[in-house]
């Protein structure tokens, strides 16, 4: 296997990888590892003949990867697939890729990860409201457990069309974050104090990596041996900088670590 | 937090900064600061630290008597953030991670 192109999806996307092969006239596989998922893009000649991400395949897997901001890719050259799946020129495809990212944008303001569990909301404003077939798909799956990522596994839709899905009902205000609610009934469980410092920490870190935010804080704060409520701003900062660490997606860890050293700077004023 | 030099600037106990990527050196540091001339000892360490076998890590701090060096690696991008001693270097190293981050990012 002759590997003769990698690097972070962090710095290069999807669709300008495919732009660079395309435009090399390359012919080979794609390999693209987020973390938690993996996917394949074949090219021949500098056309995109096949795609796979998970249990999507074709152009649906092409969009789906599009919107991958961490993780690595290699080209492998000469690979060829089995099967065709894509006949649709690149400009077409990496136009349209290029608006799931603008989409895509959107939504992570509003929903910033897949890790995130929704829960139905007992107020809502609206009189009438009106779903189509999938947004009642996703509905049916939501039971304050499930994750958006689990539940696009679980109904074979790709994460990135699920998080739209879930961005509608959202806006409509049919959902609220569930996993806010348990961590605040979880901070008295496991002995975490009600700090405003500890609050935005536990919130941005729930963000970034579910309902194990308070466990991971009280853990790292006894391996440091840090008093969660001391009111040192140097132990504060290096217990947000080792938990930032230990996020596991590169993008999710940035924008924690963003929001905590705002917070921190805040304070240090 | 725009993840800035700006940010790190505003760190009591940062006097400067030093952004270096392939030939170009930029040094941000008060006139009469010992470092403010050190192009070419800069210029030295980031073709050793280029080389990632001779470097423990991405980020790398190097204590001197009555400074610290922090030095942040992304790619051919290096940041080094010149401080005091009494600074709080956690703070600086959560900035410095995401201004480096950024100027990774930055085409030149």
């Amino acid at each position: 296997m002759n590997q003769d192109i990698s690097g972070g999806l962090d710095n290069t996307r999807c669709p300008e990888i495919i732009k660079i092969l395309s435009l090399g006239r390359r012919s080979g596989r794609l390999f693209l590892n987020n973390g938690s998922a993996t996917g394949n893009i074949f090219f021949r000649d500098g056309e995109v003949i096949h795609a796979q991400c998970g249990a999507l395949q074709g152009i649906k897997a092409i969009y789906e990867l599009a919107v991958w901001t961490s993780g690595e890719y290699t080209f492998s050259v000469d690979e060829t697939p089995d099967i065709v799946t894509v006949d649709m020129p690149v400009d077409t495809i990496l136009s349209e890729a290029t608006n799931r990212i603008r989409q895509m944008d959107r939504i992570v303001s509003l929903i910033p990860s897949s890790t995130i569990v929704y829960a139905f909301d007992p107020d809502i404003k609206e009189k009438e409201i009106t779903l189509k077939s999938i947004q009642w798909k996703v509905l049916a799956q939501i039971d304050g457990k499930k994750s958006i990522a689990d539940i696009a596994q679980h109904i074979g839709l790709g994460v990135s069309d699920t998080m739209k899905v879930f961005y509608t009902l959202v806006k409509a205000g049919l959902l609220h974050e569930a996993y806010l609610a348990e961590v605040e009934s979880t901070l008295d469980l496991i002995g975490l104090p009600d700090t405003p410092f500890i609050r935005a920490l536990k919130d941005d870190l729930t963000r970034a990596v579910g309902p194990i935010a308070p466990f991971m804080i009280t853990e790292t704060a006894r391996e440091m041996n840090i008093d969660l409520l001391a009111e040192d701003l140097e132990q504060k900062a290096a217990l947000v900088e080792t938990i930032s660490s230990k996020i596991p997606s590169e993008s999710m860890s940035l924008k924690f670590l963003d929001t905590m050293t705002d917070w921190i700077h805040t304070e240090a004023m | 937090m725009k993840g800035t030099v700006k940010d790190l600037l505003k760190i009591s106990g940062v006097h400067g900064y030093a952004i270096v990527r392939d030939r170009n050196i930029q040094i941000k540091l008060p006139s009469k600061h010992r470092f403010a001339g050190a192009k070419n000892q800069i210029k030295i360490l980031y073709d050793d630290l280029m080389q990632a076998q001779k470097r423990p890590g991405n980020t790398i701090e190097i204590y001197l008597e009555d400074l610290v060096l922090t030095v942040f690696i992304s790619g051919i991008t290096m940041l080094m953030v010149l401080s005091s001693t009494r600074v709080n270097l956690a703070l600086v190293r959560m900035t410095g991670k995401l201004v480096i981050a950024n100027l990774a990012k930055e085409k030149f």
